[in-house]
């Protein structure tokens, strides 16, 4: 368990975190312990007594009832989020470069156009995070059958980013650092 | 099996190699296994839809199912009726 990074402070309202660094040699089953341990953190920051996170038949993280968070890591750092007596949660953690074949694959014309920088105030990867984290949170509500990640569309209003699929929608929180973008949605 | 299914197939994990910069981690991932349960990110994925099109001179359609992107199976099934 390691202390939550300056950085990933505040990224959206109401939520704790964790993070856990991935030991060597980096593997699955090391990425997987380190996401648990994340987990563990932030649960413990969201006042849980059972900070235990078994995994589901689908592979889904298991939170304890109340505490609705969500896991994801690199290959060097697994970070969980957690937000007391939401519906929906989702995180990602991504540090791949989005090439611009990628960006035109997962963004559509309207979100290239408004979201994407030098006019809009987002990289290829923050967005990536960002339909990513949203759809780790609509995926929960159960209600919107099997779709993609990239499905979903992004669109900001007054300076929150909006992500929407299926007449649902989830509020998305992005901290762009150096070498990864971190985004979160949560539905309350 | 078809010797085109057999190729696309053989094509289709040449590309998840060139994704994944080597083939230690391709030559575990057995053809009907989901790609994402065998540990393949969302941006090793979305470069392999990529790579695909211009494999194989296609553009995958905005409203396709994710069933049909689960497995190398199933991406070459997608391939191989495409052609017709």
């Amino acid at each position: 368990m390691t202390a939550e990074p300056a950085v990933l402070r505040n990224a959206a309202p109401e939520m704790s975190m964790g993070t856990s660094p991935v030991p060597p040699p980096h593997g699955p089953a090391e990425q997987f312990a380190a996401g648990r341990r994340a987990a563990a953190a932030a649960l413990a920051a969201a006042g849980s007594i059972e900070r235990t996170v078994p995994r589901a038949r689908d592979g889904r993280p298991l939170f304890p009832r109340g505490f609705t968070g969500s896991i994801s890591h690199t290959d060097r750092l697994a970070v969980a989020v957690v937000a007391p007596g939401a519906e929906a949660v989702g995180v990602d953690i991504e540090p791949a470069t989005i090439t611009s074949r990628t960006a035109a694959f997962i963004l559509r014309e309207r979100e290239r156009r408004l979201l994407l920088a030098p006019a809009g105030p987002y990289t290829a990867r923050d967005l990536f995070a960002a339909k990513e984290a949203a759809f780790k949170a609509m995926n929960c509500l159960g209600t919107l059958g099997e779709f993609l990640f990239w499905q979903i569309r992004l669109s900001r209003s007054g300076g929150a980013l909006t992500a929407a699929y299926g007449g649902e929608s989830v509020p998305v929180w992005i901290r762009p650092e150096a070498d990864h973008s971190f985004a979160v949605a949560i539905r309350r | 099996m078809s010797d085109t299914a057999v190729e696309v197939r053989r094509r289709i994990r040449e590309l998840l190699v060139d994704v994944f910069g080597g083939p230690s981690f391709v030559s575990t991932v057995h053809d009907a296994v989901s790609l994402r349960e065998a540990g393949v990110p969302s941006t090793a994925l979305v470069a392999l839809l990529v790579a695909m099109e211009d494999a194989f001179g296609f553009e995958w359609a905005d409203d396709v199912r994710p069933e049909v992107l689960r497995s190398i199976d199933s991406l070459a099934g997608h391939v191989v009726a495409l052609r017709g």
